[in-house]
Protein backbone atom coordinates (compact mmCIF):
# COMPACT_ATOMS: atom_id res chain seq x y z
CA UNK A 1 0.00 0.00 0.00
CA UNK A 2 0.97 3.47 -0.57
CA UNK A 3 -0.03 5.34 1.93
CA UNK A 4 -1.76 8.81 1.41
CA UNK A 5 0.10 10.17 3.59
CA UNK A 6 2.89 9.27 1.08
CA UNK A 7 1.09 10.51 -2.06
CA UNK A 8 2.51 13.97 -2.43
CA UNK A 9 5.96 12.23 -3.18
CA UNK A 10 4.45 9.78 -5.87
CA UNK A 11 2.36 11.98 -7.20
CA UNK A 12 5.62 14.90 -8.22
CA UNK A 13 7.29 11.83 -9.11
CA UNK A 14 4.86 10.64 -11.53
CA UNK A 15 5.20 14.40 -12.96
CA UNK A 16 8.69 13.48 -13.72
CA UNK A 17 7.95 9.98 -15.21
CA UNK A 18 5.62 12.17 -18.06
CA UNK A 19 7.78 14.55 -18.57
CA UNK A 20 10.43 12.31 -19.69
CA UNK A 21 7.89 10.29 -21.90
CA UNK A 22 6.30 13.30 -23.50
CA UNK A 23 7.62 16.62 -22.28
CA UNK A 24 5.73 19.37 -20.57
CA UNK A 25 2.67 18.08 -22.50
CA UNK A 26 2.26 15.03 -21.33
CA UNK A 27 2.00 16.54 -17.49
CA UNK A 28 -0.30 19.53 -18.46
CA UNK A 29 -2.23 16.46 -20.34
CA UNK A 30 -2.77 14.37 -17.27
CA UNK A 31 -3.61 17.40 -15.43
CA UNK A 32 -6.47 18.06 -17.57
CA UNK A 33 -7.50 14.97 -16.84
CA UNK A 34 -7.02 14.79 -13.25
CA UNK A 35 -9.25 18.01 -12.88
CA UNK A 36 -12.25 16.79 -15.46
CA UNK A 37 -12.05 13.44 -13.55
CA UNK A 38 -11.32 14.14 -10.07
CA UNK A 39 -12.90 17.26 -9.02
CA UNK A 40 -16.01 16.73 -9.18
CA UNK A 41 -17.01 17.30 -5.52
CA UNK A 42 -15.64 21.28 -6.08
CA UNK A 43 -17.41 21.37 -9.18
CA UNK A 44 -20.69 20.20 -7.77
CA UNK A 45 -20.19 22.45 -4.73
CA UNK A 46 -19.18 25.64 -6.61
CA UNK A 47 -22.23 25.19 -9.01
CA UNK A 48 -24.73 24.42 -5.99
CA UNK A 49 -23.38 27.53 -3.71
CA UNK A 50 -21.46 29.30 -5.61
CA UNK A 51 -18.04 30.89 -4.10
CA UNK A 52 -19.48 29.30 -0.22
CA UNK A 53 -19.61 26.36 -2.55
CA UNK A 54 -15.24 26.92 -2.92
CA UNK A 55 -15.34 27.92 0.69
CA UNK A 56 -16.99 24.17 1.60
CA UNK A 57 -14.69 22.50 -0.72
CA UNK A 58 -11.41 24.17 0.71
CA UNK A 59 -12.39 23.52 4.42
CA UNK A 60 -12.52 20.20 4.45
CA UNK A 61 -9.45 19.04 2.21
CA UNK A 62 -7.06 21.91 4.18
CA UNK A 63 -8.02 20.78 7.22
CA UNK A 64 -7.61 17.17 6.44
CA UNK A 65 -4.22 17.84 4.91
CA UNK A 66 -3.32 19.77 8.05
CA UNK A 67 -2.42 23.12 6.22
CA UNK A 68 -1.08 25.91 7.69
CA UNK A 69 -3.74 29.02 5.87
CA UNK A 70 -6.09 31.67 6.26
CA UNK A 71 -9.73 31.45 4.03
CA UNK A 72 -11.73 34.64 3.70
CA UNK A 73 -15.00 34.62 1.96
CA UNK A 74 -16.86 38.03 1.47
CA UNK A 75 -19.86 37.19 -0.37
CA UNK A 76 -20.82 40.76 -0.65
CA UNK A 77 -17.67 41.74 -2.42
CA UNK A 78 -17.98 38.25 -4.30
CA UNK A 79 -14.12 36.96 -3.19
CA UNK A 80 -12.92 34.07 -1.98
CA UNK A 81 -9.11 33.54 -0.20
CA UNK A 82 -7.24 31.26 0.41
CA UNK A 83 -3.53 32.85 1.92
CA UNK A 84 -1.34 29.06 2.75
CA UNK A 85 1.28 30.07 5.00
CA UNK A 86 2.79 26.75 4.57
CA UNK A 87 1.50 24.24 2.07
CA UNK A 88 2.28 20.70 3.20
CA UNK A 89 2.31 19.28 0.33
CA UNK A 90 5.14 21.50 -1.24
CA UNK A 91 6.53 21.61 2.30
CA UNK A 92 7.31 17.98 2.39
CA UNK A 93 8.83 18.11 -0.48
CA UNK A 94 11.03 20.34 0.11
CA UNK A 95 11.86 18.15 3.11
CA UNK A 96 12.91 15.46 2.29
CA UNK A 97 16.30 14.77 1.10
CA UNK A 98 15.84 11.18 -0.85
CA UNK A 99 13.86 13.08 -4.16
CA UNK A 100 14.00 16.04 -5.91
CA UNK A 101 10.50 17.34 -5.94
CA UNK A 102 9.28 17.64 -9.58
CA UNK A 103 10.36 21.46 -10.76
CA UNK A 104 6.46 23.38 -10.82
CA UNK A 105 5.13 21.14 -8.95
CA UNK A 106 2.61 24.00 -7.62
CA UNK A 107 1.71 25.13 -11.43
CA UNK A 108 -1.13 21.68 -10.94
CA UNK A 109 -2.85 23.85 -8.52
CA UNK A 110 -2.97 26.39 -11.37
CA UNK A 111 -4.73 24.27 -14.02
CA UNK A 112 -6.64 21.86 -12.00
CA UNK A 113 -8.64 23.92 -10.18
CA UNK A 114 -8.80 26.82 -13.02
CA UNK A 115 -10.35 24.21 -15.39
CA UNK A 116 -12.97 23.44 -12.99
CA UNK A 117 -14.05 27.01 -11.99
CA UNK A 118 -13.43 29.40 -15.00
CA UNK A 119 -16.23 27.26 -17.11
CA UNK A 120 -18.74 28.13 -13.87
CA UNK A 121 -18.07 31.63 -14.28
CA UNK A 122 -15.42 32.78 -11.90
CA UNK A 123 -12.30 34.06 -11.88
CA UNK A 124 -9.50 32.06 -10.91
CA UNK A 125 -5.46 33.79 -9.37
CA UNK A 126 -3.08 32.52 -8.29
CA UNK A 127 0.69 33.79 -6.80
CA UNK A 128 3.10 31.35 -6.82
CA UNK A 129 5.89 33.70 -6.21
CA UNK A 130 6.26 31.95 -3.00
CA UNK A 131 6.12 28.43 -3.61
CA UNK A 132 9.67 28.03 -2.99
CA UNK A 133 8.66 28.74 0.44
CA UNK A 134 5.68 26.37 0.11
CA UNK A 135 3.71 29.42 0.45
CA UNK A 136 1.22 30.80 -2.27
CA UNK A 137 -2.31 32.50 -2.48
CA UNK A 138 -5.87 31.83 -4.30
CA UNK A 139 -8.43 33.98 -5.12
CA UNK A 140 -11.34 33.38 -6.83
CA UNK A 141 -13.99 36.02 -7.83
CA UNK A 142 -17.25 35.63 -8.73
CA UNK A 143 -17.78 36.88 -12.67
CA UNK A 144 -15.17 37.39 -14.73
CA UNK B 1 -23.59 38.25 5.19
CA UNK B 2 -20.60 39.33 6.82
CA UNK B 3 -16.99 38.31 5.90
CA UNK B 4 -16.38 34.88 7.66
CA UNK B 5 -12.57 33.86 7.90
CA UNK B 6 -10.69 30.78 9.06
CA UNK B 7 -7.18 30.72 10.03
CA UNK B 8 -5.45 27.34 10.94
CA UNK B 9 -2.31 26.00 12.23
CA UNK B 10 -0.53 22.57 10.41
CA UNK B 11 -0.41 21.35 13.78
CA UNK B 12 -4.15 21.82 14.61
CA UNK B 13 -4.88 19.00 12.29
CA UNK B 14 -3.38 15.23 11.59
CA UNK B 15 -2.20 14.73 8.19
CA UNK B 16 -4.65 12.21 6.91
CA UNK B 17 -6.52 13.03 3.07
CA UNK B 18 -8.06 9.84 2.35
CA UNK B 19 -9.09 11.10 -0.65
CA UNK B 20 -5.33 11.09 -2.40
CA UNK B 21 -5.73 7.23 -2.54
CA UNK B 22 -8.52 7.92 -5.02
CA UNK B 23 -6.05 10.56 -7.06
CA UNK B 24 -3.54 7.86 -6.94
CA UNK B 25 -6.12 5.34 -8.82
CA UNK B 26 -6.88 7.72 -11.13
CA UNK B 27 -2.92 8.57 -11.41
CA UNK B 28 -2.79 4.57 -12.05
CA UNK B 29 -5.59 4.24 -14.30
CA UNK B 30 -4.43 6.83 -16.40
CA UNK B 31 -0.64 5.83 -16.97
CA UNK B 32 -1.99 1.99 -17.86
CA UNK B 33 -4.57 3.37 -20.36
CA UNK B 34 -2.19 5.65 -21.94
CA UNK B 35 1.16 4.62 -21.71
CA UNK B 36 0.45 0.51 -20.83
CA UNK B 37 0.97 -1.92 -18.12
CA UNK B 38 4.75 -1.31 -18.08
CA UNK B 39 4.85 2.55 -17.58
CA UNK B 40 2.64 1.72 -14.31
CA UNK B 41 5.34 -0.80 -13.14
CA UNK B 42 8.34 1.48 -14.04
CA UNK B 43 6.75 4.89 -13.01
CA UNK B 44 6.10 2.53 -9.03
CA UNK B 45 9.48 1.35 -9.28
CA UNK B 46 11.07 4.79 -9.81
CA UNK B 47 9.00 5.88 -6.97
CA UNK B 48 9.75 3.44 -4.40
CA UNK B 49 13.50 3.32 -5.77
CA UNK B 50 13.49 6.92 -4.17
CA UNK B 51 11.47 7.59 -2.05
CA UNK B 52 11.82 4.57 -0.21
CA UNK B 53 15.27 4.86 -0.46
CA UNK B 54 16.40 5.57 3.50
CA UNK B 55 13.75 2.20 4.05
CA UNK B 56 15.53 0.07 1.77
CA UNK B 57 18.91 1.25 3.53
CA UNK B 58 17.62 0.85 6.87
CA UNK B 59 16.84 -2.84 6.20
CA UNK B 60 20.10 -3.54 4.85
CA UNK B 61 21.51 -2.32 8.14
CA UNK B 62 19.12 -3.24 10.74
CA UNK B 63 16.99 -6.33 8.45
CA UNK B 64 13.26 -6.95 8.97
CA UNK B 65 12.57 -4.90 12.39
CA UNK B 66 12.89 -1.96 10.63
CA UNK B 67 10.65 -3.09 7.63
CA UNK B 68 7.91 -4.19 10.48
CA UNK B 69 8.23 -0.74 12.49
CA UNK B 70 7.29 1.22 9.07
CA UNK B 71 4.29 -1.53 7.92
CA UNK B 72 3.11 -1.16 11.76
CA UNK B 73 2.96 2.92 11.32
CA UNK B 74 1.51 3.47 8.11
CA UNK B 75 -1.37 0.60 8.95
CA UNK B 76 -1.64 2.37 12.18
CA UNK B 77 -1.81 6.29 10.32
CA UNK B 78 -4.69 4.27 7.95
CA UNK B 79 -6.76 3.19 10.29
CA UNK B 80 -5.94 -0.53 8.15
CA UNK B 81 -6.47 -3.86 9.73
CA UNK B 82 -3.49 -5.95 9.62
CA UNK B 83 -1.32 -9.10 11.08
CA UNK B 84 2.01 -9.24 11.14
CA UNK B 85 4.63 -12.11 12.29
CA UNK B 86 7.91 -13.19 11.60
CA UNK B 87 10.93 -13.48 12.92
CA UNK B 88 14.88 -12.74 11.53
CA UNK B 89 14.52 -14.45 8.63
CA UNK B 90 11.01 -13.70 7.10
CA UNK B 91 7.66 -11.28 7.84
CA UNK B 92 4.26 -11.94 6.94
CA UNK B 93 1.67 -9.16 6.30
CA UNK B 94 -1.68 -10.48 6.14
CA UNK B 95 -3.94 -7.47 5.19
CA UNK B 96 -7.76 -8.33 6.61
CA UNK B 97 -8.71 -4.94 4.56
CA UNK B 98 -6.67 -2.76 2.48
CA UNK B 99 -7.44 0.95 3.25
CA UNK B 100 -6.40 2.67 -0.13
CA UNK B 101 -8.71 -0.05 -1.48
CA UNK B 102 -11.55 0.70 1.37
CA UNK B 103 -11.68 4.46 0.51
CA UNK B 104 -11.85 4.44 -2.86
CA UNK B 105 -14.95 2.01 -3.26
CA UNK B 106 -16.89 4.27 -0.49
CA UNK B 107 -15.56 7.27 -2.51
CA UNK B 108 -18.10 5.29 -5.68
CA UNK B 109 -14.86 4.33 -7.52
CA UNK B 110 -13.33 1.66 -8.81
CA UNK B 111 -9.70 0.23 -7.98
CA UNK B 112 -8.24 0.03 -11.55
CA UNK B 113 -6.79 -2.58 -12.66
CA UNK B 114 -3.41 -2.18 -11.76
CA UNK B 115 -3.91 -1.15 -8.11
CA UNK B 116 -1.93 -4.37 -6.64
CA UNK B 117 0.76 -2.85 -8.18
CA UNK B 118 1.28 -0.23 -5.58
CA UNK B 119 1.96 -3.40 -3.23
CA UNK B 120 3.65 -5.63 -5.35
CA UNK B 121 5.81 -3.31 -7.61
CA UNK B 122 6.42 -1.13 -4.91
CA UNK B 123 7.40 -3.98 -1.45
CA UNK B 124 9.84 -5.46 -4.49
CA UNK B 125 11.43 -2.41 -4.73
CA UNK B 126 11.75 -1.36 -1.49
CA UNK B 127 13.62 -5.07 -1.29
CA UNK B 128 15.93 -4.70 -3.93
CA UNK B 129 19.37 -4.29 -2.66
CA UNK B 130 18.82 -6.07 0.45
CA UNK B 131 19.39 -9.22 1.91
CA UNK B 132 15.34 -10.13 1.65
CA UNK B 133 12.66 -10.77 -0.83
CA UNK B 134 9.02 -9.98 -1.62
CA UNK B 135 5.94 -12.24 -2.77
CA UNK B 136 2.63 -11.28 -2.99
CA UNK B 137 1.24 -14.69 -1.67
CA UNK B 138 -2.17 -13.53 -2.33
CA UNK B 139 -4.39 -10.15 -3.15
CA UNK B 140 -8.05 -9.78 -3.67
CA UNK B 141 -8.82 -6.89 -5.45
CA UNK B 142 -12.07 -5.88 -4.16
CA UNK B 143 -10.74 -5.71 -0.94
CA UNK B 144 -6.78 -5.73 -1.44
CA UNK B 145 -6.85 -8.20 1.35
CA UNK B 146 -4.12 -10.93 0.85
CA UNK B 147 -0.70 -12.34 2.35
CA UNK B 148 2.40 -10.17 1.54
CA UNK B 149 5.90 -12.53 2.33
CA UNK B 150 9.12 -10.50 2.98
CA UNK B 151 11.60 -13.59 3.02
CA UNK B 152 15.72 -13.87 3.43
CA UNK B 153 17.35 -14.93 0.25
CA UNK B 154 18.56 -17.69 -0.17
CA UNK B 155 22.12 -17.89 0.12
Amino acid sequence: MISCTEFIPAYSELFKYLEEQGGRPAVVKFWEHLSDRYLDNLRELAREHGLRGCWLYWQQTLNEEAADFTMTLDEELGEFRIDMHHCPSKGRLLQYGQIHPYPDYCRHCDLLYRRVLEPLGFSYEIDLSRADRAACAIIVRRGR
Amino acid sequence: MPRETITRRAADNVYLHRDFHCALNEALDYLDANYGAAAVREYLRRFAASYHAPLTAAICRRGLPALREYLEEIYRIEGGRMKLAGDADQLRLEVLECPAVVHIRRQGRQPCARFVETVRTVYATICTGTPFVFTLLDYDPATGAGVRLFKRRLP
